[in-house]
């Protein structure tokens, strides 16, 4: 079977959640390959998950001091702030073979492509497979400091984070995987803080881990991309196909960036209306 | 396996509704729910806004991702569930009765044509479970 591949690229906030969004939608109306993409991200970005309350969850001060744009995503889950991380897209059909009936199986699947992948980087990470409550004085905003279900840990700690939006019988998952880990960064654009700063960052660091620090020798994102790739064939007994958008992806891509993703009322308020 | 009300239409996506003249009370089924898990977060529309069939019309969230709602029927809403938004364990609860989510007096009924009676949705909800 062939999968769409949508190799590595560096963009903004706004365009890289369009670009999944509209691959998402496009899906929803023509018989489409399933699709991966990878991406990175321009400028250090926050972003957030549909349903979480901005106000509550990221210090947008300091963004904004900062220069880090906020984004809501069309996924569930929560704030990530991301900086040099490779971030993956898979857009397919709950009806596709490849994966089980139920939605966790889908995470499951995808985490074992990219525990595969890491693997060959010499990571050897393992699926979360228990809900973990957060600890009370971790940063419950942040996506990386609370495992949740079959997400990617290295000697328990969170490589990989990952979302889902479900609809009309297509999902999209996407997640990150950290190139490298700064708490300090981290804690200092995501709420609620608690007055034990140095107790947050002890927090992030003994529950969120990089792929800089599992590898002896110098990996960059090519290095990672290629290996996820081969986790993703070898896995799924995929062919991954260089492709681009469509045309009509890319009508759907510019409509969601302009009135969606750049929208003020979407990133900060959320809801399905914000943007109409 | 679930049973599914006779006097409630479904859709393809999981959503119900309950037709008295020319309004339509909305849900998700026993079966979403079920599939969903724990509801965390909804988002639903406001009185007076339009919906369009097969076009979402709120969203739903679990630990397991975000759904969108897709709306069996076109129309004004013209009621929302408050109690939903006060105890939203009602869907997981009681998703075909007391967890109703809005109704929607219907531009065109003949819409409703096109929905699936309780049997064939049982039948169309164990050909989706037994694809994986």
């Amino acid at each position: 079977m062939q999968w769409r591949f949508l190799p590595f690229e560096r963009l903004g906030a706004f365009e890289n959640m369009a670009i999944d969004e509209a691959i998402f939608r496009f899906h929803q109306h023509e018989d489409m390959p399933p699709t991966l993409r990878f991406y990175g991200w321009k400028f250090p970005t926050v972003s957030l998950g549909y349903f979480q309350d901005v106000e509550k969850e990221v210090d947008i001060e300091a963004c904004r001091r900062k220069n880090i744009p906020v984004v809501r995503r069309p996924t569930g889950g929560k704030a990530v702030l991301h900086e040099g991380d490779v971030t993956y897209a898979v857009v397919g059909r709950d009806s596709n073979p490849l994966f089980p009936a139920d939605i966790l199986g889908t995470y499951r699947v995808i985490s074992r492509c990219i525990a595969g992948g890491l693997a060959l980087l010499g990571i050897e990470a393992e699926m979360e497979g228990n809900s973990r409550a957060p600890n009370g004085d971790s940063l419950k905003a942040s996506c990386f400091s609370s495992p949740s279900r079959y997400e990617l840990l290295v000697k328990n700690r969170k490589i990989c984070g990952s979302a889902q939006v479900r609809s009309h019988g297509i999902f999209l998952q996407h997640g990150s995987i950290l190139m490298e880990f700064n708490p300090f960064k981290t804690c200092d654009v995501m709420l609620p803080r608690s007055g034990d700063y140095e107790r947050q960052i002890l927090r992030m660091k003994q529950s969120v881990t990089s792929v800089s620090e599992h590898t002896d020798r110098a990996v960059d994102v090519g290095m990672v991309c290629r290996a996820l790739m081969t986790g993703f064939e070898k896995t799924l007994g995929i062919e991954l196909v260089k492709g681009e958008l469509s045309p009509e992806e890319e009508e759907i891509k510019a409509v969601l960036m302009t009135h969606k993703y750049m929208n003020e009322r979407w990133n900060m308020e959320g809801g399905c209306r914000a943007w109409i | 396996m679930k049973v599914f009300p006779d006097d409630l239409l479904y859709n393809r996506e999981h959503t119900w509704v309950r037709v008295e003249g020319d309004l339509a009370t909305i849900g998700i089924t026993d079966y979403a729910q079920e599939k969903l898990g724990e509801v965390l977060s909804l988002e639903l529309p406001e009185t007076d806004d339009s919906v369009e069939r097969d076009e979402p019309f709120g969203a739903i969230e679990s630990a397991k991702g975000v759904f969108e709602l897709i709306s069996p029927v076109s129309g004004e809403v013209i009621s929302v569930n408050d109690d939903i938004t006060d105890d939203i364990g009602i869907i997981n609860s009681d998703p075909h009765d007391t967890g109703w989510m809005i109704v929607v007096e219907m531009n065109d009924p003949e819409e409703l044509d096109d929905l699936l009676d309780s049997g064939e949705y049982h039948d169309f909800v164990l050909r989706e479970a037994g694809d994986g």
